[in-house]
């Protein structure tokens, strides 16, 4: 129980510490890339604590209740993550964390914001099957959801679900919002939607939706890791080089149209995920 | 006493219909309402607390055969359908009710013996339990919301006489037909108040007396009468090939082989396919919103359509592992991955619930037609939960129907403004049909587990959950929106109506809670009798015994993460002043136009801001996906009858 306790905050403290790092090194690694120095690695830190420490400006009251739910809602699946619980279950909890902020998006009655909001619906439509497919194939793997099931394997999963993996790459470029799938919340210089679903959150609300994609990004990494388990050192160096492949794909690609997002994801995502699991019958 | 229990929640309601037919005073009529309600739910609690698996041979009462009784009613309500075909001159329904009426005339004179000497009558186990349950509470909670939506209603309409005697008639006899049907172990007497069902949503569609409503009530009508046929053809095949028509002695003498029933209950299936409106009978419940609010809760939380997904579920047993199991599996998976698709594409608000109910009854027998005990577990959950949640719902958009006189989603942009009360139920509502940890998504994810076995119905669950989310989200966005307003006012509504929506938000609420109590107590005894390895993928049933664990999952962490958050709603709102409020991003200089939110646009216009939803038409719409939808789902259904033979 004291053990539980003592994973719980851990996590809970140095989940946004990496998560923030990697955003830091994800923010460098993009400014080489484009000729750029680039801020130091703590930046997101600083940009964290300025934007903490603002004024709370609002357009409705209950703006802060949608992004504490984001917050709280993907913390709570990463705590469920690491106490290796029902992976199933964690892939609802972290949508029901998505809706919220999109929620606190349509809350608002700008149109830059909701149509931002509608393109995260559309985001969260393309990429939660693969997501679901995911959890079936390991399912199909170990007879369970829980996490603990995959660590329990003798092999690495990637073995047996090479095709769910590279599907799960793809939609991992759309859950973190990456180009050419960043509809929601597109910024990157390209401004025509000011920031999407974010543009009326500011100051400690957008602080804290920040903090709450830390808590993100380090759970869908944790996804990546699964795949190699057995080693985790391997798992996570494979998470790590999935994450400059995002990098990647993010600065040598143009926003495509969210038709082409769902048609593509749908079709050869899900097509990936089909074949791995009808492979593995 | 359970033959009590039994006896009053058939007998109670619809002694209380006839009395509202000779009282016509109002004031008499709602206190009746509200006692007959208290009663009926407090007889369904009755049948909880005295729980256990009985049967219960009520075979004469004063030396009158109840068979005979029933056999002469089925023919006076035949006969009466075949008098409403003639007067709305509608040869479809004569030909339906008479291809019931001779086929049953021939085979009760016939058998009339044997028939008779069938013993017990009614069958109580934790599946009819469970519906009488959510057929008494809900139902009667609908009824007393009835009392002041009615009232407005015929204000609305400006009828001279009121027609509310005779609505209230109906209402209650439906409840009674409903207990009816889940307690009846004998499938003659299921079949006749199948039959009494399916008059009264006619009568109840076509309570408006408008053109369109008695449209829609008669294709209702014609196309659950020919469910009917169906049903009445199982009943003869299986007395036919078993020589008994009853339900138990079918599953649970286990000296029926199930290969030798394939072919009546796969005629059962199509009865419950038409009954529960799957695809390509999804018309009849989209057609039956015509009528005021609450009967469409009626029909699509508590009865009606559950007394479809109920008899696949009841005859599970059966379908598990067989073909005929499969390809029910499949065309409920269908119409759930299909109808959950067309719903993103509706903006009329009873629309987007109409084909989410479809998409959940497919979803119920796509467990069902598993078979397996998580399958069926799940299949149970779901009634539970839909029922709960899509009445609440139902409510709601009625609520809201007759304060902003419209049900498109659209036009409940802001609606918290107004009606902070009723939008945020309705946004609890649906939120509790879409995520977790309420007991909707629960079951889905029970649903998940036990369809990994059959990968063709796994995509289709998968994909269909997908749609799902899309449809609420945009909804409860639309819900929730909300200006900065310096002071939420307070929202009149009849005391009923407050009343209904408040109590039905606590049973979401509570009955998503006690899931495990639910599981437990109710659904896990149902697969007592069931081997080992009929157990397909069944880790999670086991699991989901334990202490307050659903699966592998622990649950309750959840609900106090969500609780916390709800108890921080006040002080997120308390810490607001006005001077941090400022109006959103238009790109140019804001202006207010009679209190909405604008902006001036080209040549200095003031121009109100306006925001639709996305509804995908292009590639959702029913004219892009019904027709092959209904194609498909049709060959699937012939292809059922085909691998049952």
């Amino acid at each position: 129980m004291i053990q539980t306790l003592i994973i719980v905050i851990l996590i809970i403290i140095a989940a946004p510490i990496i998560g923030g790092i990697l955003s830091g090194i994800d923010r460098i690694i993009t400014a080489r890339m484009q000729n750029r120095v680039g801020p130091p690695i703590l930046q997101p830190f600083y940009d964290f604590f300025k934007l903490i420490g603002k004024e709370n400006i609002i357009v409705n009251r209950f703006q802060m209740l949608y992004v504490l739910g984001y917050l709280v809602l993907m913390i709570t699946s990463l705590v469920l993550f690491v106490l290796k619980q029902d992976l199933l279950m964690i892939i609802f909890i972290m949508a029901f964390g998505g809706v919220s902020l999109i929620l606190g998006g349509l809350s608002v009655q700008s149109p830059y914001s909701r149509i931002g909001s509608h393109r995260e619906i559309l985001q969260m439509l393309a990429y939660e099957p693969v997501l679901i497919f995911m959890v079936v194939g390991i399912y199909l793997q170990t007879g369970s959801f829980t996490v603990q099931s995959v660590f329990d394997m003798n092999q690495p999963l990637i073995y047996s679900l090479p095709l769910i993996f590279i599907a799960l790459l793809y939609v991992l470029t759309i859950k973190l919002r990456k180009s050419p799938f960043d509809f929601s919340t597109s910024h990157h210089g390209h401004q025509e939607l000011v920031k999407g679903m974010l543009t009326e959150f500011s100051g400690p609300q957008l602080a804290l939706v920040e903090l709450a994609h830390w808590y993100e990004l380090v759970l869908i990494l944790g996804f990546i890791v699964l795949f190699w388990a057995t080693n985790i050192y391997i798992g996570i160096a494979i998470a790590l080089a999935s994450f400059v492949l995002e990098m990647f794909i993010d600065n040598i690609s143009a926003r495509m149209t969210w038709k082409w997002m769902i048609w593509v994801t749908w079709s050869l995502g899900i097509g990936l995920c089909i074949a791995n699991i009808a492979l593995l019958y | 006493m359970e033959s009590w229990l039994v006896v009053v929640s058939i007998l109670f309601p619809i002694i209380c219909s006839l009395l509202f037919l000779l009282l016509r005073s109002p004031v008499i009529r709602n206190s009746i309402v509200i006692a007959a309600s208290a009663v009926l739910i407090l007889t369904s609690l009755g049948f909880a607390y005295f729980f256990g698996q009985a049967s219960i041979d009520l075979h004469d009462i004063l030396g009158i055969e109840l068979n005979e009784i029933v056999a002469v009613l089925d023919f006076a309500l035949l006969a009466y359908i075949i008098y409403v075909g003639i007067r709305l001159h509608s040869r479809i329904i004569t030909i339906l009710a008479l291809a019931q009426l001779i086929p049953l005339a021939y085979f009760e004179l016939t058998y009339r013996e044997a028939l008779q000497r069938s013993g017990a009558l009614f069958h109580l186990d934790g599946l009819s339990i469970i519906m009488v349950l959510i057929i008494s509470i809900i139902g009667s909670l609908i009824a007393v919301f009835s009392i002041g939506y009615m009232k407005k209603h015929e204000e609305h309409l400006k009828l001279e006489k009121s027609r509310q005697p005779v609505f209230f008639f109906v209402i209650f006899l439906f409840l009674g037909a409903m207990n009816g049907l889940v307690l009846a172990d004998n499938l003659l007497w299921m079949f006749f108040f199948w039959e009494v069902t399916t008059l009264c949503s006619f009568l109840l569609i076509a309570h408006d007396k408008t053109e369109e409503s008695i449209k829609n009530a008669k294709r209702a009508l014609w196309i659950n009468l020919l469910g009917g046929v169906g049903f009445l053809a199982g009943i003869i095949l299986i007395f036919g090939k078993t020589g008994g028509v009853l339900v138990s002695g079918l599953l649970e003498g286990n000296n029926v082989p199930s290969e030798l029933v394939l072919l009546p209950v796969a005629f059962l299936c199509f009865a419950a396919f038409t009954k529960s409106a799957q695809l390509p009978f999804q018309s009849w419940l989209l057609g039956a919103m015509v009528a005021p609010t609450p009967v469409s809760a009626l029909l699509h939380s508590s009865t009606m359509v559950k007394a479809g997904v109920y008899l696949v579920v009841r005859f599970s047993p059966v379908l598990a592992g067989t073909h005929l199991g499969f390809m029910v599996a499949l065309a409920g998976a269908f119409t759930f991955a299909v109808t959950s698709a067309i719903a993103i594409s509706q903006s009329n608000a009873k629309r987007v619930l109409a084909y989410s109910t479809i998409a959940n009854l497919g979803l119920i027998i796509a467990c069902a037609g598993i078979g397996s005990p998580v399958a069926v577990g799940a299949a149970i959950l779901l009634i539970i939960f839909h029922a709960v949640s899509k009445g609440l719902m139902f409510l709601c958009v009625g609520t809201i129907e007759q304060e902003i006189g419209s049900r498109d989603i659209e036009d409940m942009d802001g609606i918290m403004k107004k009606m902070p009360f009723t939008a945020t139920v309705a946004a609890i509502g649906a939120i509790s049909m879409l995520l977790p940890p309420f007991g909707v998504l629960v079951s889905k994810w029970l649903a998940i587990e036990a369809a990994v076995r059959m990968p063709v119905v796994l995509i289709l669950i998968v994909i269909g959950s997908a749609f799902t989310l899309v449809f609420w989200t945009k909804w409860i966005g639309k819900l929730l929106a909300v200006n900065y307003i310096k002071k939420i006012p307070r929202e009149k509504l009849h005391p009923t109506v407050r009343s209904t929506l408040g109590i039905l938000l606590v049973i979401v609420l509570a009955a998503s809670m006690g899931i495990v109590f639910l599981f437990n107590f109710f659904v896990s005894p149902q697969f007592a009798g069931i081997t080992e390895e009929r157990i397909m993928g069944g880790r999670g049933l086991l699991e989901i015994a334990g202490d307050g664990v659903i699966g592998s999952f622990a649950y309750f962490p959840i609900f106090i993460v969500l609780g916390a958050l709800a108890l921080s709603i006040p002080f997120i709102l308390r810490k607001v002043s006005p001077e941090k409020v400022r109006q959103p991003y238009f790109c140019g200089e804001n202006c207010e136009i009679e209190g909405n939110i604008g902006f001036r646009a080209e040549a200095d216009t003031e121009t109100p801001s306006a925001f639709r939803n996305y509804y995908l038409r292009w590639a959702f719409s029913e004219e892009t996906l019904g027709f092959w939808a209904s194609m498909i789902s049709a060959i699937l259904i012939i292809v059922l009858f085909v691998v049952s033979i």
